[in-house]
């Protein structure tokens, strides 16, 4: 008896029940809300003409890429040697910065939010202590702003920078980067012309990912961010919730869907290995 | 030489000086607010000047923070059940199948976890006000099984294929039906699969919040929806106190998820 005449049918019954959930309760809904942007007030594009020709929206459009941008090279700056360092130390001291890193990726982050806007706030932690240092003389407004966002949005993106690059690095083989040492590379040309090369597909795939992320997130942007820093899926959230405009919101997240769509396509043809399948 | 923490140099301090800043910088949230949540200053000064367990009567007294959390445990643990069986039958599909389009179809579960969770969110919003089910039980269980499941589809197809499906084939032929064999062979083979898929789709539902401010109602709402509400009217350290608890919560999931993944080693 070979494996095809144990198994009857081909398996596919057993992905219907999930099939059938993200049937009616993802694409029909998400599709639903993508046709109100053009038939709500009235059929036609003119939430897609308000939404690209306003500078209020473009205003949006802006600080949601500039955020997303900023938070992504920040983010590979301090998950680059970080990341390296994990793939060489030694492995006790590796398996505690790993626990360090999961506790704050599994902690609630909402929790983690407010603990930023203490710590951030007038007469928080971070300007007290500046202050006692005499760094500053008057604390900084280090929330509702560009810097609030960044630190927050770091704070939560470097798990997903540092775990997918870890991997690429820990692959290295390092004998290359002997050979490197023994062709008379001194250590600064081997970090620029063996190792970063070497690493940057995983910078690639994971800065991807982060950007992609922080392209869509709600949360700490909206506490962190204040008003004057608003971000696309905030004013998706405003559209619908405060003015009750399906349109204008439909409009919104169906851009905000393309691009995200349009990037992971690129992810995927390009940074996940194929499938011997 | 520079994948070789021994013959790193001077190198060495500057790599292990970032790692021990960035440890510090992803634990000084963590750590201050279960500071704060002790410490007795309303204005949270820190450090403060004396300790209190006020902040925890005071979540404890507040019969709507109660009420926020048993609501998360109760759509947590239905959202788990739900989330692994689900789960275990795409990935049985997914890895076992022999039909065309595999890869598609993996590509289609795992998509809700890619889309920005505020479009699922108002989507979902927009399908339940017409169904009459926003602000319900159901609705909540539904919401945070979308994003749940793509997570237990990847835990439990990746324990699937290290799985040998030879095993599961050698049962049958020693006289089990194939459902004997799936139940009483695979099953229990994939068991820390399935218990990682489990503690990870209860986190996901637990912590979830976005999806949580849309299908809340004033008469029922999760502990993140609580905590949003209130966070946005003050910083009250009656929230140290409840996001501690939850911090508590983490650790102990987390250490349950790495002692099986150490009994599975073994």
């Amino acid at each position: 008896m070979t494996t095809a005449t144990i198994r009857r049918g081909s398996g596919l019954g057993f992905a219907m029940p999930a099939m059938l959930l993200l049937l009616a309760f993802f694409i029909i809904p998400v599709a639903g809300l993508l046709m109100r942007s053009v038939t709500e007030p009235e059929p036609g594009l003119q939430n897609y003409a308000a939404l690209l020709g306003s500078a209020t929206y473009a205003k949006v459009f802006f600080n949601t890429f500039f955020v997303a941008g900023l938070v992504t090279i920040v983010t590979m700056l301090i998950a680059f040697p970080v990341s390296w360092a994990l793939a060489i130390m030694p492995s006790r001291w590796a398996a505690i910065l790993f626990a360090v890193i999961l506790l704050s990726m599994w902690t609630n982050l909402l929790a983690r939010t407010y603990a930023w806007m203490v710590l951030l706030q007038q007469t928080g932690l971070i300007n007290r202590s500046l202050m006692a240092l005499g760094l500053i003389d008057q604390p900084l407004q280090l929330t509702n702003n560009l810097v609030g966002v960044t630190i927050g949005m770091v704070y939560i993106m470097l798990p997903f920078m540092i775990l997918p690059l870890y991997g690429v690095i820990k692959k290295i083989d390092p004998a290359i980067l002997q050979a490197a040492a023994l062709c008379g590379a001194t250590k600064a040309q081997a970090l620029r012309r063996v190792l970063l090369p070497l690493a940057a597909p995983g910078l690639a795939s994971g800065g991807l990912m982060v950007f992609v992320m922080s392209l869509g997130y709600f949360v700490t942007p909206s506490l962190l961010g204040g008003t004057a820093n608003m971000m696309l899926p905030e004013l998706i959230v405003q559209q619908v919730q405060s003015l009750v405009n399906w349109g204008m919101g439909g409009a919104a997240a169906f851009i905000l869907l393309v691009v995200t769509l349009g990037l992971y396509a690129l992810q995927l043809r390009f940074f996940e290995p194929k499938e011997g399948r | 030489m520079l994948l070789d923490f021994n013959k790193l140099g001077a190198w060495r301090w500057i790599l292990g000086a970032i790692c021990a800043a960035m440890a510090l910088f992803l634990l000084l949230p963590i750590v201050f607010i279960v500071a704060l949540s002790f410490g007795s200053s309303r204005w949270l000064i820190f450090p403060p000047p004396g300790w209190t367990l006020k902040w925890y009567e005071d979540l404890f007294a507040d019969p709507r923070w109660i009420e926020a959390a048993l609501t998360s445990a109760k759509i947590g643990l239905i959202v788990m059940v739900l989330s692994v069986v689900l789960g275990l039958l795409a990935s049985f599909a997914l890895v076992r199948g022999t039909f065309r389009g595999r890869a598609v179809l993996r590509a289609f579960f795992l998509t809700p976890m890619v889309l920005p969770v505020v479009i699922v969110a108002v989507a979902l919003y927009a399908a339940f006000l017409r169904l009459g089910i926003n602000g319900t039980l159901p609705g909540f269980v539904i919401a945070h099984l979308i994003v749940a499941l793509p997570f237990a589809i990847i835990t439990i197809s990746g324990a699937l294929e290290t799985f040998d499906p030879a095993i599961e084939d050698a049962a049958v032929l020693c006289g089990a039906s194939p459902w004997e064999a799936r139940l009483r062979v695979t099953l229990p083979g994939i068991r820390h699969g399935l218990f990682s898929a489990a503690i990870f789709s209860f986190l996901i539902s637990w912590d979830e919040v976005v999806l949580a401010i849309f299908m809340a109602s004033p008469s029922l709402q999760t502990l993140p929806v609580k905590v949003w509400t209130t966070l946005r009217q003050d910083l009250t350290p009656v929230i140290a106190a409840a996001s501690t608890l939850l911090v508590a919560l983490t650790i102990i999931l987390m250490i349950l998820a790495a002692l099986f993944r150490k009994g599975k080693s073994e």
